[in-house]
This record gives structure tokens, C-alpha cells and sequence, in this order.
């Protein structure tokens, strides 16, 4: 079957991509100028303690030493010690992790509605008034900075008006959503017009395609031809751009929590680059890269099941 | 030829029908009937608004276009029609194909879906139904195991085999009228040949009635008992087809029935001249990697132990099917293919060890004109700056003293200097084309290649370039390889020809012997599809079936 | 059949510049000469401090009112806007340079060097753009010249990307073979022949890519990584600012609507770039 050979051949390449990943995240705290002990041990410490950390980190080794040490331990599951918890990287990500990713449902659950909607009111005329502002507000929305957004949210809606909590992350489901609500409109205010643009353009594309011309002259309604032949060849594009946008959330997640105080991966983040705690720093870009790599993955194979010309 | 009934009332009655865009009339108070059981040709150029007017006929235009006049369907005014009328109409009782198969199927569902999915709209019956009887057409159309096939994807069948599945959708409801718009022109000529047989056929079992358009007159003398000729817009003469090719009234009729390939002899056709030998291809293998499966490994021959020759001041055609090997011969001779096995040789010298200045001599002497009018051309630069850039850049002769040239050229092929600064996007196909001919002349070469260089243009238009080829290469003595599909055009322009299939040379000889007596099979299949006008008067009525009702 | 001269004909049209490119290029270029005279139009010097006139509202004498030091805000946003400008070409230049030779090369020769890349695209966008920026910052140091650096490192790879697959069509029309048939050197066909006809998205593009790599810049001045303080930068004024949200909303509120405003002006001038090769493609 073409779609078990998609599979096979896809997870060969994630190997390769996946080894690209750790030679990366492994070079990362060997481009920092200067010694990664002394970066380790912090400007201040004496000699004695970079000397010992040396040792400790293996950091006396031949680089490609180094290198097979920190496979053999992403192997293992261990990515890294925190200098500032001193707890395992992946025991920090595991606790950090749950807001971040009820954030991204939460963003794709409250984007994805508005943008069919929009697209496709934009696609019934192009060119028409509704068409035109929805491009407008769309280009606008991509130049609003999400983090300048997110402050005049909680503003307004935080303080001015009081109707949601202007950070943490709540108790319960109930209280997740509660506390979460401006984080992920913030996000999704930014979402939204890059995946309708999207929409807009391939259903356009769509309603002059011949296939959708034999389905009028085959008698088909134009509800019928709407639904049935143009939303699902406009939509493979999109999916595809979801899967990049997800991957791209997870970078404005950073920012997004850093202004509501989540407690999540991208505050873990920021907080670990300003406080140059680098086994978090190095830790945390595998595991957002892993995940992007495992997102493209599903929407590929999403892409596949829907359009059975997809074989790469 | 079918067989109209006669003295019942028209199934179709198109009256004074004027399609406008905007301000501009696409088509101007065209009016023909067509009779129940008959097959009638629209027959016209690239502009001449014979797709519009069908288009109108099932109401198929954009929103911009306004459509006025009548047209009654069995006495019901298509044009007055509701929008939920219409859908009750078309693909019930209007069938329609198109021209490119490929894109005119939705390549997200199942064949056996999309031919079902009329008959379940409109004849109230189940899914399973639908696809069962889908299976039944598939078979009827020619499509062998059909139950296998109804499951397949579009991206999986061929070209001719989309056709028929086409077909198989239009005919599910058994409509009264087919509508065929240029149904074959995407089409290799043998796969043409048994499309048009497919539709005769069923005009002759069931009494279907069809309207086909072409720009190919030969296709609807083939099929058609009545043809009406468009131009502009306009209807320039119609009438049943023995008297439209035969005694022509109007001048554009006559005009389009001269410049049909075969019609006309390009005057190079005489005793081959047996000049000294210019090009040998020897043995000549051309292989590209196939897909990169996980198998990988496997690859495709182009070109499998070809062996040619080209003498001087002849004019050799070579004839083929898409994935021939023909273009990947031009290709190979021009140094854009790497062989992968024999030789090619100029004046005895291995094309393919040439470097440096021999390499810059060789581009001087061997030259080629594409398939594509305006691709062939950089859309940026002026067609005076493209043909000029050849000179300069060959160091022949300044920039300002090339640019003289370059008009001269352009002079040569019948170009006004008013285009001399237009870009391609500004021209006509014919016009660049003429761009193409003068940029390759610019070097003065001896051998020149034309690949399939009038596929794209209109017949009349294919015409004059053929005849300015053949000045041409009068003028200039120039040795000419005449690279095309089609056989007719070959045979009138060409002392030699080499048929190729599937990267092999299947028969060579004479032109006219070629035509004439083709000994290979593939050769004789080639000539028997050639939609050729009967030249005598008495044209042969294929054997009319009483037409049954279903 | 060729397609019809009539359609063909409104090609040149399309040249025309639309209203709303209009409108992008006065913002531009307002911005731009806001920038340069920003020393002779900004009432007040935008370091000066001014502990009696901390955190007033916006008056006559303070437009945008003043920050939580009683810096004048309005004359803060003016210089500002020299750094931010600056960020864009400087953010933008390098990677489009980079990546449309590399991007050109590696489409017309193919070859090792285009697996080479390919492989290096694979493993690039792998990466969150912004993790990858971050981290690569974070390890370097913040600071201005190591988010571009940074972002060189990271953003070559789309444009040698979109490079990449505009030179892989063009490769294959037949005015590049009739150019190869003619006996043009490969440098005379890259400079004359291919790079004119595929270099117009990747302009448009590159203009839409500086909002990103503004809206990047103010997010690395506002986490602290980017511009350093007391630098006048927008982001690093929006971040001053959060502390003081609830008094004075005026100090995050100018620089946000300045950001914006310039990023509108990039994007549509950049939509409207893009318009015109997409319709360009199709006429």
C-alpha cells in the first residue's frame, strides 16, 4: 500500500532529521565565545569549580566524544541537568509542559472556526467589500506585535474591566480556560489571518477549476460544488500551513506566556536564557524541535489520507 | 456519418445568441440547429468563441458574461432557465466533456464515485446502485477491467482513459445531447482516433445527439453530418459537411480547408537530394532515473539504439507520439541531454567531446526552435533584445550594430518593426514563434532542429509558418530535422522521415512511401488515425444504424 | 491553442501600482524621514531624565506623555524608530543575499551542493524559527548584532528555499534551453535570464519579512535579549512600560501603535509586490 510505504519512507527520514537535530542542539553550547565550562559554571566561579565541572560534563573530551556521551544520554532519556534547579531537564519539561500545550489546543479550538468562516465569505466574492476587509484586517493583524497585545488585553479586559485573570494558569479545566482566555485570543488574533489568507486563496483558486466546471455541467448544485469538490481540494494547502503555524506557535507561545505569567515551556525558556541555565536552553530546543518534526509528520500523513496523490 | 431524422422539430434551436463580456462580444447572433440523432461540428480558430458558445448553451459562463438570443432545448429556452432548473437539466439532459480530461476530473475521489455521482443525483437511485451501473459504463466505454478501474484514483488512469471515463459520466442519465468540447485535442492521435470511434459509436447504438467542437476540421469531417464554421465570434458558414469542404462559399472556409496538414505541399517535397552526410546519431541510448522509490534503481530509457542520418540541405521529419523519444533526440543532438550510450556526430566530429571553441563553433552551426511561443521566450526582454543577444554575445558584432541585424531578421520573418519593441506577452503565438525562427537564424547556423515549433498555433497560422520555413530554408540553404506528432504536416513538408515509438525507430523511408504504404504496424495505425478532409467528391456515409430509443 | 493576445494584452497593466501600495510607500517612507530628522523634530532629548515630570499623561508639552524616569515618550518613539528601521534592513539584507545566491546556484546546477542544501533545509525548519533564533542568541549573548547575527543564520534558509524552487521552473522553460542551445555561458544565463524572472517574489517576500523581522526584534528587546536599555528601541520601551500599565497605559500604548504602523506599511507593500507576480504567474 502507497500509504504504509509513505510511512516507512517518512520515519527514515526522521531519523535522518532527527540526528540533525541533536548534532544542532549539541553544537548550540559549543558556538558560545569563550569556554562552555566557564559558561556552565557562571563568570564568577573559581577555577577549581570550572575545572570540576570540566570533568563532570565531560567537557575535557574530543568533541565527537562529547557528542556520542550526549546521544547515548538523549538515548536514555536524560537531556541534561539544570545548573539553577539542579533537577533533570526533562522532569523540568515535564512539569512545564502542561499549560504550553493546553495553550496550542486552546489557540488552534478558538482559530480554526473564525478562519473557515472568514475564508470562506471572503472566497464567495472576491473582490467584493466583506472580501476586501477581511484581506485588510488580515495583513493588519500579522504587523500587531502579540506581545504588545497581550498587555493592552489585560489591560483592558484584566484590570479596566475585570472579567479575566491577567496571568497564571488556574485550577481545573474551568480554570484553565478562564486564565487562559486572553493568552490564547492574543495568539489566535495573530493566527487567524495568515491561516484565512490561505483559505481564501486556494478556495479562489478552486472555484475556477475545471473539475469544478464538470461538476456544474454534471448538475451538481452550487451548495453541492462548494462542499463536496472545492472545500477539500482548498483545504490540503491550508493543512499543510496549519502544521507550520503550530510549529510557529510554539515560538509565540514564549512571548504570549511571558506576558500572562504561564507557568510553561516558554516561560521555562526565557527565564533559563536570561538566567544562562544552557542544559534547559539546549533541552528545551530538542524537545520544541521534536515536536514540530512530529507535527509536520501527522499533518503529512493527515495530507495523504486526504489526497491519495500525496506519496512523498 | 450519422444520420439526422428528418421533419421532426430540432432538439436544439440556437437563436441569434450574442455572448458578451463587458463591452466585448465573444460571440455575435450565432444561430444553428441540431436535429435528434445528429452529430454537428463547430469547427473554428483560437478566438472564434465556438467554446463560449457551447458554454452558453449549458450555461456554464462566469458571472461577467451576459448571454442573449434563445436557446431551446426540445422547445424549452435554456437561457430563461432558474438556477435549480438548470441543475435538473445539466448532466441529466445535457452531457458535456472537455477538452483536458486530466484537470476536468476531481483528483480527490474514486472514478467509479464520479461517474455515479450524475445518475445518483439525478436518477433518485442508491450508492450501490450508482456504482454498479458506473461499473457497467466503464465497461461500455471501453475501459477494461471495470470493477478494478471504478476504484482507481484520476492521477492513476491515462489520458485517453480519463476521456472515457468523462464520457462514461456524461452518458450515465442518457441524456438527449452530448456537448464534446475539443474532446481529443489533449490527445496522442491514436488514443484521438479511438475516442472518435467510442463517440460514433454510441451516436450509432443509441441516437445520442452531439455537438463537437474542434479546431480541427479533419476530426469533424470524420464524425459530423452538418458543421457549422465560426470566426470571430461569428458564424461564417454552416451547412452539411460534404458541401462545406467541397464547395466552400465563404473565403475563411476555403482558407481553413487550404492550410489542413496534407492539403498543401510545402514545395521542399521532390527527389531527396542526396547531399553529403552533416549528422550522424549512432546508436544513440538516453536514460533518466525514474522516481526515487525506496526500491529506487529502476530507469527509464528515452532513447534505446537509435540510428540516424541528416544529409545536407535536406529536410528529414521525425513523427512520434508523446513519450516517443523524439524531443529527447532534439534535446540529446543540442547537447542539453547527456547520452548514455553512442554518438552523435557533425561532419564526423563527437558532438559530446566538444569543448571550448569548438563547442562555441558547434552552437554556431546546429540551432533549434521550441515547441512553446511564449515560453520560449524570456518574458522580460524585448523581442528585438532576444534576437540581438545571440550576436553580441557571440561577439559578431557590437550591440548597436547586432541590434541592426536583430531587425533585419525580424524583417526577414515577415515581422512589422512596429512589434521591434513589444515583449512576448504583446504577441500572438504565430508572432513569437517568428521571434523564435529569427533568434535561431541569428547565428546563421546549418543545421536547424524545430521541435513540434506549430502544435501550439492555429492551423491557418501553422500554415504560414510553413510556408515561411520553407522560404527560409530556401533562402538560406539551412538543413532542417522537422520534429511533430503529426504525420500529415511531416509528410508534407519533409523528403525523409523516421517514425518513432517508445524510443524507437519503428519505420524509416521516404515520406510520401511512408504515408502512402506504411509497412510497420504502428505505422499503419498512425496513418489510419490521421482525421484527414476526403479529398474526392463522394464521401463514403458509414453505415447508418436506425437509431433506438432507450 | 495559444492562449488568446486579448488575455495577454493586460500584462503590462499589471505594473501599475495599486492604492494600497500607495499608501504603504508614504508610511515607508514617512517613517523614513521621521528617522533621519528625528534629531531636529523631537522636542526633548529621548535619555533625559526628568524625575518631576515622571509618569505624566500626554499634554501639550508632552504629546505622548512620559515614561516611569519622565522621559518624553513622543520623542523616545521618533528615535526609536531609527533603531527599528535599521533592524529591518539589517535584519532582511544579509539573509536575502545569502540565501538568493545560494538558493540560485544550488537550483540551476542541482547536484551535491543542492542535496547539501536541501538536507540543511530539512534540518532548519525542523526548528521553531523563534526557538532556534532564541537559542542561538541565548547562548550567544544578547544584544542587537547577535539577534542579527542569529537571524542570518536562521532565515537565509527560506529565501535560498524560495529562490530554489522559483530557479527549478525557470530552469526548465525553453527560453533557458534555447539560451544553453545558443551557447550562452552559465553566467550570462543566471545574471541575464534567470535571475530577472525569479527574483520578483523573493523581493516580495523579502519586504513582508521585514514585519516579521521587526515584530522579532521588539519581541527580543522586549524578553531582553534584543536592543539593550536605555536604548530607545519599541520593545524595550513596551517592556519599561508593563510594569506601569495600570497608571500609565501611554508608555506601552505609543511604541505598540508605532510598530504597527510600520509593519502595515512593509506588509502591504509586500502584498501588494506579491499580488502582481501571482497575477503575473497567471496571465
Amino acid at each position: 500500500m502507497p500509504l504504509l510505504q509513505l510511512i516507512a519512507r517518512r520515519l527514515l527520514q526522521l531519523t535522518g532529521v532527527l540526528a540533525g537535530i541533536s548534532l544542532v542542539t549539541f553544537l548550540l553550547l559549543h558556538m558560545a565565545p569563550g569556554d562552555p565550562a566557564r559558561l556552565l559554571a557562571g563568570e564568577r566561579a573559581s577555577a577549581e569549580t570550572i575545572a570540576a565541572i570540566r570533568s563532570q560534563y565531560g567537557l575535557d573530551l574530543p568533541l565527537w566524544r562529547q557528542f556520542l556521551t550526549y546521544l547515548a544520554n538523549l538515548f536514555s532519556g536524560d537531556i541534561g541537568l539544570s545548573l539553577r534547579f539542579q533537577r533533570p531537564v526533562s522532569q523540568l519539561i515535564e512539569q512545564f509542559m502542561w499549560p504550553t500545550l493546553f495553550l496550542t489546543v486552546y489557540v488552534i479550538c478558538l482559530a480554526v472556526p473564525p478562519t473557515v468562516a472568514l475564508a470562506i465569505l471572503g472566497a464567495r466574492r472576491p473582490g467584493g467589500v466583506a472580501d476586501q476587509i477581511i484581506r485588510l484586517v488580515g495583513i493588519a493583524g500579522l504587523t500587531i506585535p502579540v506581545f504588545w497585545l497581550g498587555i493592552m488585553m489585560s489591560r483592558l479586559f484584566g484590570v479596566s474591566l475585570g472579567w479575566f485573570p491577567v496571568s497564571g494558569y488556574g485550577a481545573g479545566f474551568i480554570g484553565h480556560l478562564h486564565h487562559l482566555f486572553l493568552p490564547a485570543v492574543s495568539t489566535a488574533i495573530w493566527l487567524v489571518p495568515v491561516l484565512t489568507q490561505s483559505l481564501r486563496a486556494a478556495l479562489i483558486e478552486k472555484t475556477t477549476a475545471d473539475f469544478v466546471t464538470a461538476a456544474r455541467a454534471q448538475g451538481a448544485t452550487e451548495r453541492q460544488i462548494f462542499w463536496q469538490t472545492m472545500l477539500p481540494n482548498a483545504v490540503l494547502p491550508t493543512l499543510n500551513l496549519l502544521g507550520v503555524m503550530v510549529a510557529f506557535m510554539i515560538g509565540g507561545a514564549i512571548i504570549v506566556e511571558t506576558v500572562y505569567a504561564v507557568p510553561g515551556l516558554g516561560t521555562l525558556m526565557v527565564n533559563a536564557l536570561l538566567g544562562r541555565d544552557y542544559y534547559v536552553v539546549q533541552g528545551l530546543t530538542l524537545v520544541f524541535a521534536v515536536s514540530t518534526v512530529l507535527i509536520t509528520l501527522l499533518v503529512d500523513l493527515l495530507s495523504a489520507f486526504i489526497d491519495p496523490r500525496v506519496r512523498l | 456519418m450519422s444520420r439526422p431524422e428528418t421533419g421532426k422539430p430540432p432538439l436544439l434551436d440556437v437563436k441569434d445568441l450574442t455572448v458578451s463580456f463587458g463591452g466585448f462580444a465573444a460571440v455575435k447572433n450565432v444561430s444553428f440547429t441540431l436535429q435528434p440523432g445528429e452529430i454537428l461540428g463547430i469547427v473554428g480558430e483560437s478566438g472564434s468563441g465556438k467554446s463560449v458558445t457551447c458554454r452558453a448553451v449549458m450555461r456554464l459562463l462566469t458571472g461577467a458574461a451576459r448571454a442573449q438570443g434563445t436557446v431551446a432545448l426540445d422547445g424549452q429556452d435554456l437561457l430563461a432557465l432558474g438556477e435549480e432548473e438548470l441543475c435538473a437539466i445539466r448532466g441529466r439532459d445535457i452531457g458535456m466533456i472537455f477538452q483536458n480530461p486530466a484537470s476536468h476530473l476531481n483528483p480527490l475521489r474514486r472514478i467509479g464515485q464520479q461517474v455515479a455521482a450524475p445518475m445518483i443525483r439525478h436518477l433518485g437511485i442508491g450508492k450501490r446502485e450508482g456504482l454498479l451501473r458506473a461499473v457497467k459504463l466503464l465497461e461500455d466505454v471501453g475501459i477494461h477491467e471495470p470493477e478494478k478501474r471504478a476504484r482507481s484514483y484520476p492521477h492513476e488512469f491515462s489520458g485517453g482513459m480519463k476521456q472515457r471515463a468523462m464520457i462514461a459520466a456524461a452518458i450515465g442519465c442518457q441524456p438527449k445531447l452530448l456537448i464534446a468540447d475539443e474532446p481529443t485535442t489533449a490527445l496522442d492521435v491514436t488514443v484521438q482516433a479511438r475516442i472518435l470511434e467510442l463517440l460514433k459509436e454510441l451516436n450509432r447504438k443509441t441516437g445520442l445527439a452531439m455537438i463537437l467542437i474542434s479546431h480541427d476540421l479533419g476530426v469533424v469531417a470524420d464524425i459530423c453530418s452538418r458543421v457549422v464554421v465560426m470566426r470571430n465570434g461569428e458564424v461564417v458558414e454552416q451547412g452539411p459537411i460534404d458541401d462545406v469542404i467541397n464547395r466552400p462559399r465563404h473565403a475563411y472556409t476555403r482558407l481553413l480547408i487550404e492550410s489542413q496538414p496534407g492539403r498543401k505541399s510545402y514545395g521542399s517535397v521532390g527527389s531527396p537530394d542526396r547531399g553529403k552526410s552533416l549528422l550522424r546519431v549512432e546508436n544513440l541510448s538516453v536514460t533518466f532515473p525514474a522516481g526515487q522509490g525506496l526500491l529506487g534503481g529502476n530507469s527509464f530509457r528515452a532513447l534505446d539504439g537509435v540510428d540516424l542520418e541528416i544529409n545536407t540541405g535536406e529536410t528529414v521529419g521525425i513523427v512520434g507520439e508523446s513519450g516517443s523519444g523524439k524531443s529527447t533526440l532534439a534535446r540529446s543532438i543540442i547537447r542539453l541531454n547527456t547520452p548514455s550510450g553512442g554518438a552523435i556526430r557533425l561532419d564526423g566530429q563527437d558532438v559530446g567531446a566538444l569543448a571550448g571553441e569548438a563547442l562555441t563553433a558547434f552552437r554556431r552551426r546546429v540551432q533549434m526552435v521550441f515547441q512553446n511561443p511564449y515560453d520560449s521566450l524570456n518574458p522580460r526582454l524585448t523581442i528585438a533584445e532576444a534576437v540581438a543577444e545571440p550576436i553580441w554575445r557571440h561577439g559578431i558584432a557590437d550591440r548597436k550594430t547586432a541590434r541592426e541585424e536583430a531587425d533585419a531578421l525580424l524583417e526577414m520573418v515577415e515581422l512589422p518593426g512596429s512589434l521591434r519593441d513589444r515583449k512576448p506577452q504583446q504577441l500572438s503565438g504565430g508572432q513569437c514563434q517568428r521571434v523564435g525562427l529569427a533568434r535561431a537564424l541569428a547565428l546563421k547556423p546549418q543545421l536547424l532542429i524545430a521541435d513540434e515549433i506549430t502544435s501550439a498555433l492555429d492551423v491557418t497560422t501553422q500554415a504560414q509558418i510553413l510556408e515561411l520555413l520553407v522560404r527560409l530554408q530556401r533562402q538560406r540553404s539551412l538543413t532542417l530535422l522537422y520534429i511533430s506528432h503529426d504525420l500529415a504536416v511531416v509528410s508534407s513538408l519533409c523528403q525523409r522521415v523516421y517514425v518513432f515509438k517508445a524510443g524507437r525507430i519503428v519505420e524509416q523511408g521516404v515520406a510520401q512511401q511512408v504515408l502512402s504504404t506504411p509497412r510497420d504496424p504502428y505505422t499503419q495505425a498512425l496513418v489510419g488515425s490521421l482525421a484527414r478532409l476526403p479529398t474526392t467528391q463522394t464521401i463514403p456515409l458509414s453505415q447508418g444504424v436506425a437509431t433506438h430509443a432507450t | 491553442m495559444a492562449e488568446s493576445p486579448v488575455l495577454a494584452q493586460t500584462a503590462p497593466s499589471i505594473r501599475r501600482i495599486t492604492p494600497t501600495m500607495l499608501v504603504a510607500l508614504v508610511v515607508l517612507f514617512g517613517w523614513l524621514a521621521l528617522a533621519l530628522a528625528a534629531p531636529v523634530i523631537a522636542p526633548c532629548d529621548p535619555d533625559a531624565i526628568d524625575i518631576m515630570n515622571m509618569l505624566s499623561p500626554p499634554s501639550a508639552a508632552h504629546l505622548f506623555g512620559t515614561d516611569q524616569v519622565g522621559r518624553d515618550v513622543f520623542s523616545r518613539v521618533l528615535f526609536a524608530s531609527r533603531i527599528d528601521l535599521l533592524l529591518c534592513v539589517a535584519g532582511v539584507l544579509p539573509p536575502l543575499l545569502i540565501g538568493t545566491t545560494i538558493g540560485l546556484l544550488s537550483g540551476y546546477f542541482r547536484g551535491v551542493v543542492d542535496n547539501v542544501f536541501m538536507r540543511i533545509y530539512d534540518l532548519t525548519v525542523a526548528f521553531p524559527f523563534f526557538v532556534l533564533v532564541l537559542a542561538i542568541v541565548g547562548v550567544l549573548g544578547p544584544g542587537l548584532l547577535n539577534f542579527i547575527l542569529a537571524l542570518t543564520l536562521v532565515g537565509w534558509v527560506s529565501y535560498a528555499r524560495l529562490m530554489r524552487a522559483q530557479v527549478l521552473t525557470i530552469r526548465e522553460s525553453e527560453y533557458i534551453q534555447a539560451a544553453k542551445c545558443l551557447g550562452y555561458s552559465p553566467a550570462a544565463i543566471l545574471g541575464h535570464h534567470v535571475l530577472p524572472n525569479a527574483i520578483g517574489p523573493v523581493i516580495a517576500y523579502a519586504v513582508s519579512d521585514a514585519v516579521l523581522v521587526m515584530l522579532a526584534g521588539a519581541s527580543f528587546g522586549f524578553l531582553g535579549l534584543g536592543a539593550q536599555p536605555p536604548a530607545a528601541e519599541w520593545g524595550v520601551m513596551i517592556a519599561d512600560g508593563q510594569a506601569f500599565v495600570q497608571q500609565a497605559w501611554w508608555i506601552c500604548l505609543f511604541p505598540g501603535l508605532a510598530a504597527i504602523s510600520l509593519g502595515l506599511g512593509f506588509a502591504l507593500l509586500g502584498d501588494g509586490l506579491g499580488q502582481i507576480h501571482r497575477r503575473g504567474a497567471t496571465a
